[in-house]
């Protein structure tokens, strides 16, 4: 046997140094963004009012309100220092102005991080929602694939195929507007109260979980198809039904194998989500856009959105990667040495 | 009254004719070894007992019950496989490969399927090795664990398709003293293998198979010393030599 450990390359083998500015950087985000939601945030505020703690969380803040927590003036004043030596540069004075730049770029951000928070905890709600309620859909199309008979994986053969040969935005736009799901969801009393979001929350998250399923199976499928035929061989010898030897012996060690390739469709969804702007659903994206809309700051609203999606992203790997080694078992899978 | 009955089995991939015409019996207790070339059929006549392989024609009794008039569940319960490549659950400890089928299939709870597993894998010499994975394990002891896993189940009947085939020749003799061991507690057990040594001093039984068809069969002596058929003479001497 050899002694080559096959390692990964994600965030969560970053070493020595690097790796604690990376957790030093999201712990910071991360502590602000959590309570920016605790503090203002819509959603939490309706769920808390029907739980019967009215004031545990308030409405968000508008989206063009100050962040409270942060002035923007000290960031203005360092910007109009450098930019005040400009004129001496003659033909260089552009450097003078990207030197400024990162501070205009704090200084507008402290007016646009409120709103960028709430979208953001849509974003994360969609997508993690999406990809739970995918997962519970995925692995019964995916061993129906590997092990149903031919019309059990005929129909989920059909489904993934179908699902993925299609653009997401028309599958959001049939249900939005096609179906009607939107009108169908505001049909009822609750939706967009209490606990219930909105309607095109709702329709965001049944399209991102149809389409993300139909990916998430694929990535099982092959995590199953890479179980050894000897293993569920073994089950029944012992007695079990094929149903059980595939619940107890095939899948525990299948997703497993799966969890690097369902990280990969969780990032993709991350930013996917931004589709759900297309259908009014106000996250993260959609939040930037009004937001340059309104100040015509397109790139600086764009570039602070994207480092939230990094963040975002950067996170789900590590958190994914930490996942991976917690559930590791000697000998399986991407932690296991290749003979 | 026998406890395996085979009778004429006849099982063919397409054109491919792997068992022609197969018949024998087994008494409890018996421990009937069948030797033969590879492609002679052996592994498959094993996969045929519980139903992990169909079989085309004939027929096969269990305690004078025709194999397919039984569930298959129940069949495998009462019939147990040890593999050639153990096929050990690579995600369950060697405890974990014990109790699987008895919570899932005999129905124990946690606790004395746990008992009953670490009681087996005493017998088997592996008390130390309860907690360590398959990956973690010799070959020897993976397969010492498989031999568990099917004894733990109360079989009626063992099935040893080749347990020491692959395994480093020094590993060899650890699994067949286990063999061995049960073989004298009055195990009734039906074994591929290219163990001389053991089908020698250990069958009540020997079959020598080829080409899907039983050649000759009768004790392991009469085999070895006085064979009726030249293939035989000429298939044992070869093996003989060679171990």
């Amino acid at each position: 046997m050899s002694e080559i450990e096959v390692r990964g390359s994600t965030v969560g083998e970053i070493p020595g140094r690097k790796r604690l500015v990376v957790i030093a950087v999201g712990a910071v985000f991360w502590t602000w963004l959590l309570a920016r939601w605790a503090y203002h945030n819509t959603l939490l505020d309706r769920l808390f009012t029907a739980l019967g703690f009215p004031d545990l969380v308030r409405s968000e803040l508008g989206y063009r309100q100050q962040e409270p927590w942060l002035p923007a003036a000290p960031f203005e004043a360092v910007a109009e220092a450098i930019l005040s030596v400009q004129s001496a540069f003659g033909p260089l004075e552009f450097l003078v102005g990207w030197a400024a730049w990162p501070f205009e770029l704090a200084a507008f951000a402290t007016t646009t991080e409120p709103a960028l928070a709430s979208g953001a905890f849509i974003t994360v709600y969609l997508t993690i929602l999406s990809m739970l309620f995918g997962l519970v859909i995925a692995v019964p199309l995916s061993v129906a694939r590997v092990y149903g008979g031919p019309i059990l994986s005929g129909i989920s053969l059909v489904y993934t195929e179908l699902i993925r040969g299609t653009p997401l935005l028309a599958q959001l736009f049939f249900l939005y507007f096609g179906l009607p799901l939107a009108s169908f969801f505001n049909g009822f009393a609750f939706v967009g109260e209490g606990a219930i979001p909105r309607a095109s929350i709702l329709v965001a998250i049944i399209g991102f979980t149809i389409n993300s399923s139909a990916y998430q199976s694929e990535y099982i499928r092959s995590a199953l198809q890479s179980v050894d035929a000897g293993q569920l061989t073994a089950a029944r010898a012992v007695g079990l039904s094929k149903l059980d030897g595939i619940r107890h012996v095939v899948l525990p060690q299948g997703l497993r194998f799966a969890i690097p390739g369902w990280t990969n469709e969780f990032v993709y969804l991350i930013k996917y989500s931004s589709l759900a702007s297309f259908i009014t659903v106000p996250e993260l994206f959609r939040q930037a856009r009004n937001i340059g809309s309104d100040t015509f700051q397109f790139t600086d609203i764009y570039v602070i959105a994207a480092l939230f999606y990094l963040a975002l992203v950067l996170t789900t790997a590590l958190a994914m990667s930490k996942l991976e080694s917690a559930v590791a078992i000697p000998g399986l899978g991407s932690s296991a040495r290749r003979d | 009254m026998s406890l395996l009955r085979v009778e004429n089995v006849d099982k063919s991939y397409g054109d491919e004719e792997v068992l022609h015409d197969v018949s024998f019996e087994m008494d409890r207790q018996d421990v009937e070894v069948i030797v033969g070339p590879s492609g002679s059929g052996k592994s498959t006549m094993l996969r045929c007992v519980n139903r992990l392989t169909e079989i085309d024609d004939g027929a096969i009794y269990l305690d004078d019950e025709e194999i397919h008039g039984i569930d298959e569940n129940d069949l495998r319960r009462r019939v147990g496989m040890v593999f050639q490549d153990f096929n050990l659950f690579a995600h369950r400890t060697a405890r974990g490969n014990v109790t699987l089928g008895l919570t899932e299939v005999l129905g124990l709870s946690k606790e004395e399927a746990q008992a009953k597993a670490d009681d087996y894998l005493g017998r088997v010499g592996l008390a130390e090795q309860a907690d360590s994975y398959p990956a973690e394990l010799s070959g020897g002891q993976k397969q010492r664990v498989g031999i568990a896993r099917a004894l733990a189940m109360d079989p009626e009947l063992i099935l040893f398709d080749e347990p020491t085939s692959a395994l480093d020749p020094e590993l060899i003799g650890e699994v067949l003293e286990v063999m061995r061991d049960l073989a004298e507690g009055g195990m009734t057990m039906l074994c591929v293998t290219h163990e001389m040594g053991f089908a020698r001093s250990a069958a009540s039984t020997l079959t020598f198979l080829d080409e899907g068809r039983i050649v000759e069969r009768g004790p392991p002596e009469q085999l070895f010393d006085t064979p009726e058929h030249d293939r035989t003479r000429q298939f044992l001497g070869e093996l003989t030599d060679l171990h």
